[in-house]
C-alpha cells in the first residue's frame, strides 16, 4: 500500500530526513517511535503534503501512484488520513458542516452521489457514538474550545467518517488521559481490518498498550534505524532511546 | 464639488428656526471645508468620489419600483422606502399603515409642512459636528428623511425596514441626496429598525445621511445598517446617539459594497449604567474604501461598551476603522472593550486600525485590540488534507471570518439573508483559484 524508498526532506535549509525507508501493506499497524527532533512529525506531515517541506530526494508510492505529487485534498480523497497531533481550531465553521464537506468532497471523487444533510447527520451520529462523543460536539466549531481529549476524539470522529485506507496517527495519544486514551484507542481498533493500514507516530510506548502494532521501527536522525515487532517497543519504555541512538550512529 | 461649495442654495419655506439652523449647519460646513488627507479623522480616507464629482441633487429616478426583489430585507417587515432621498408615501413601496399605537413614522418633508414646531426640540437639540463637515452639509441641505417616535413602553411590533433605493434620473448625470433621519424611543420603548440601501443606477449616487438617536431610560434599539451600493455609490452617514440611564443601543453595519463608504457613530452613554452595542462587518474589494468611525462617550456611572468590527480586504481595497472610547471623569465601573479583525486576501489591500481609549476615571474596565493577518495556511492544510478542495477551503474560512458578526443578528430572516450575500460576495482572489 505504502512505500517510501529512501526519502530525503528539508524544512527551511535544513536537513531533516535523511534516507527514510518503510514499507506498510493493507490490514498492517506500523509504529514509528523515536525521540523528539527524530524527524517523526515531518514524516507525517510530508506523508499528508503540508507546505513548507522540500523533497530532496527519495519516493513515496501509495496504490501504485506517486504520492508526492497530489495535492494535500488529492490525497485525503485517494484515502490518507493524518490525525493531527495538534488539531487546529476554525472558529465560524461547524463541525457537522465540515464533515459533510469533507465527506461529499470524498464520495464525489469516487464519482459516488453526494449525501444529503439529514441523511449525513444520521450517519455521523451513529460514528460519533464509536468514540463517545456527545453529537452536540457537531453543531460546535472545529475544535474550537475543545479540551485537548476532545479535540483527539474529534479526530477519530474524522477518521471514522472518512474511513481511510492509511491512516497516519502523529502523537494521538500526547495530552489525553488513560480514560481519554482508551476511548481513542478503542475506536481506532474498531476500524482496523484486512483493508486498512495504521502508521502509529508516538514518542511513548503507552498507546501501543492499546493499540497492539505488528511492527515497531526506531526513527532517529532522520532514518529508521532499527525495526522489530511490538517487543522493541517495550524495551524502548525501559531502556530509553540513548542506546539506539548509540547503535543506530553511523560509523 | 468645490463648485458646489461656493453655489450651495438652502431649500426655503420652512419655519425661521428651521431656516436658521440651515445657515447655521451651512456655515459650519463651510468653516470646516471639505475634508482632505491632512484633516484630522480623515487621513487614510481618500474622499476624491464625493469632492471630484458635479453632483445635481437628486430627482425622480427613471425606473421605479422593483426594490422588494433586491432587498435583503424581508418584506413582512414595516417598510419604509426613500428613493433618491425621497420617502414614498404607503402604497408605493412604503407599507408602514399597520403600526401599533404609540408608534409614529413619519415623513420628515411632511412633518416640517404640516406641524413643524413638534419638532423644534429635537432640531434644536444639537449636535457635535466638529470633524463631521458632511454631517453639517445634510443639516443643511436635507429635503427629506424620517421622523420616527416610539412612545412610553411601547414595543415596535415588527421590525421597521428603511430602504434607501437610488436610481438614475432622466439627466443621467451624477445626484446626490441628503437625508436626515430622527429616532426617538421614550422610556421603556423597543424598537428593531433595519436600514438597507442599495444602488441600482450606472452613475455615480451619494448618499449623505445624519441620524439622531434619542433613547429614554430603559429604551432599547436595535439598529441594523445594511449597505449595498452599486461599483460607483458613495454613502455618507453620521449618527449622533444619546442613550439615558440604562438604555441600550445596539448597531450592526454590513458594508458589502460602494465606491467610497464613511460611518461616524457618536454615541453619548449619558444615563448610568447605559450600553452600547457596536457592531460592524465590511467587504471590501476592488479600490472600495470602507471607513467605520465610532466615538463612545462614558459620559455617567457603570455604562457599557461592545464594540468588534471586522473587514475581508481583496484586491486593492482599504479598511479604515477608528474607535474611540473617551470615559470622561466620574464615569467610574465603566466596561469598554474595542476590538478589530481584519482578514487581508490580496497583498495590495490596506487597512489602517485604530482602536483607541482616552481614560478619565480610575475604576474601569478597559480592553481594545486590532489584528490585520492572512488567511490561516494551518486551518487551509487542515481542511484540505480532509480531502476538501483549496478553493472550497478558502472560501469556508472567509465565510467563517464573517460569519460572527452575522451570527450575531438576531432577526432570523435577516440573518439568513445575510449569509447569502456573503456567500455571493466572496473575494475574487478566491474565485478565481476556483
Amino acid at each position: 500500500m505504502l512505500k517510501i524508498k529512501d526519502l530525503h526532506a528539508t524544512a527551511g535549509g535544513k536537513a531533516i530526513l535523511k534516507g527514510l525507508s518503510l514499507e506498510v501493506k493493507p490490514g498492517e499497524v506500523h509504529a514509528i517511535m523515536g525521540p523528539n527532533g527524530s524527524g517523526k512529525s515531518t514524516l507525517s506531515y510530508v506523508l499528508a503534503g503540508r507546505g513548507g517541506y522540500e523533497i530532496t530526494g527519495g519516493s513515496v508510492e501509495y496504490q501504485g501512484k506517486d504520492l508526492l505529487s497530489l495535492s494535500p485534498e488529492e490525497r485525503a480523497r485517494e484515502g490518507v488520513f493524518l490525525a493531527f497531533q495538534y488539531p487546529v481550531e476554525i472558529p465560524g465553521v461547524s463541525n457537522k458542516y465540515f464533515l459533510k464537506a469533507a465527506y461529499n468532497a470524498q464520495r464525489k471523487h469516487r464519482g459516488e452521489p453526494e449525501m444529503d444533510a439529514g441523511a449525513f447527520l444520521k450517519f455521523v451520529k451513529e460514528k460519533a457514538k464509536l468514540v463517545e462523543m456527545d453529537p452536540a460536539f457537531l453543531n460546535r466549531s472545529v475544535n474550537e474550545g475543545f479540551s485537548g481529549g476532545e479535540k483527539k476524539r474529534n479526530e477519530i470522529l474524522q477518521l471514522a467518517v472518512l474511513e481511510p485506507k492509511l491512516s497516519i496517527l502523529d502523537e494521538t495519544d500526547s495530552g489525553l488521559d488513560i480514560d481519554a486514551l482508551k476511548i481513542v484507542a478503542n475506536g481506532i481498533n474498531k476500524m482496523r481490518g484486512p483493508k486498512r493500514a495504521f502508521v502509529v507516530v508516538t514518542h511513548y510506548q503507552r498507546l501501543l498498550d492499546y493499540i497492539v502494532p505488528d511492527f515497531v521501527h526506531v526513527l532517529s536522525g532522520g532514518r529508521i534505524v532499527k525495526s522489530g515487532g511490538k517487543m522493541l517497543a517495550q524495551q524502548l519504555e525501559k531502556e530509553g532511546y540513548g542506546w539506539i541512538e548509540t547503535e543506530g550512529a553511523p560509523a | 464639488m468645490t463648485e458646489l461649495l461656493s453655489d450651495l442654495s438652502l431649500p426655503a419655506g420652512g419655519a425661521a428656526w428651521l431656516d436658521a439652523a440651515r445657515a447655521a449647519a451651512l456655515a459650519s460646513f463651510r468653516a470646516q471645508g471639505l475634508p482632505t488627507l491632512k484633516t484630522e479623522g480623515w487621513r487614510f480616507t481618500p474622499i476624491d468620489a464625493v469632492s471630484k464629482t458635479d453632483f445635481e441633487a437628486a430627482r425622480r429616478p427613471r425606473i421605479r419600483g422593483g426594490f422588494g426583489s433586491r432587498a435583503l430585507c424581508p418584506i413582512t417587515f414595516h417598510r419604509v422606502v426613500v428613493q433618491n432621498g425621497r420617502v414614498l408615501p404607503g402604497g408605493e413601496g412604503s407599507s408602514y399603515s399597520g403600526l401599533p399605537a404609540g408608534v409614529r413614522v413619519q415623513s420628515l418633508a411632511e412633518a416640517l409642512r404640516d406641524d413643524p414646531d413638534s419638532l423644534k426640540t429635537a432640531f434644536s437639540r444639537g449636535f457635535d459636528q466638529d470633524g463631521l463637515p458632511f454631517a453639517s452639509l445634510a443639516a443643511a441641505l436635507f429635503q427629506d428623511g424620517l421622523v420616527i417616535k416610539v412612545a412610553r413602553h411601547v414595543r415596535l411590533d415588527k421590525p421597521l425596514g428603511v430602504l434607501f433605493d437610488s436610481g438614475d434620473n432622466a439627466s443621467g448625470r451624477p445626484q446626490m441626496a441628503h437625508v436626515r433621519l430622527l429616532i426617538m424611543l421614550e422610556e421603556g420603548a423597543s424598537a428593531e429598525i433595519v436600514e438597507e440601501s442599495v444602488g441600482s443606477g450606472s452613475a455615480r449616487f451619494w448618499t449623505n445621511l445624519l441620524t439622531q438617536v434619542a433613547l429614554g431610560e430603559g429604551a432599547s434599539l436595535k439598529h441594523y445598517r445594511l449597505q449595498r451600493e452599486n461599483e460607483h455609490g458613495v454613502q455618507t452617514s453620521a449618527s449622533f446617539i444619546e442613550a439615558g440611564p440604562r438604555a441600550r443601543y445596539e448597531s450592526h453595519a454590513f458594508s458589502f459594497g460602494g465606491e467610497l463608504v464613511r460611518s461616524d457613530l457618536r454615541v453619548r452613554l449619558a444615563g448610568a449604567g447605559a450600553e452600547c452595542a457596536l457592531n460592524g462587518l465590511a467587504l471590501v474589494r476592488d479600490r472600495e474604501v470602507v471607513d467605520h468611525h465610532s466615538r463612545v462617550e462614558h459620559a455617567s456611572l457603570g455604562g457599557t461598551t461592545r464594540q468588534l468590527y471586522k473587514a475581508v480586504l481583496d484586491e486593492k481595497a482599504r479598511y479604515v476603522f477608528d474607535g474611540l472610547v473617551d470615559v470622561r471623569p466620574g464615569a467610574q465601573k465603566t466596561d469598554a472593550w474595542v476590538y478589530n479583525k481584519n482578514l487581508l486576501v490580496s497583498e495590495d489591500a490596506d487597512v489602517h486600525s485604530n482602536p483607541e481609549f482616552r481614560i478619565r476615571a480610575d475604576d474601569v474596565s478597559c480592553k481594545h485590540g486590532g489584528t490585520i493577518g492572512q488567511m490561516s495556511l494551518e486551518s487551509l492544510f487542515y481542511l484540505q488534507s480532509r480531502g476538501v478542495g483549496a478553493a472550497d477551503a478558502r472560501r469556508m474560512l472567509v465565510y467563517a471570518f464573517g460569519s460572527e458578526m452575522i451570527e450575531r443578528v438576531g432577526l432570523e430572516p435577516l440573518r439568513v439573508a445575510l449569509a447569502a450575500a456573503l456567500h455571493a460576495r466572496m473575494p475574487e482572489a478566491i474565485e478565481e483559484a476556483a
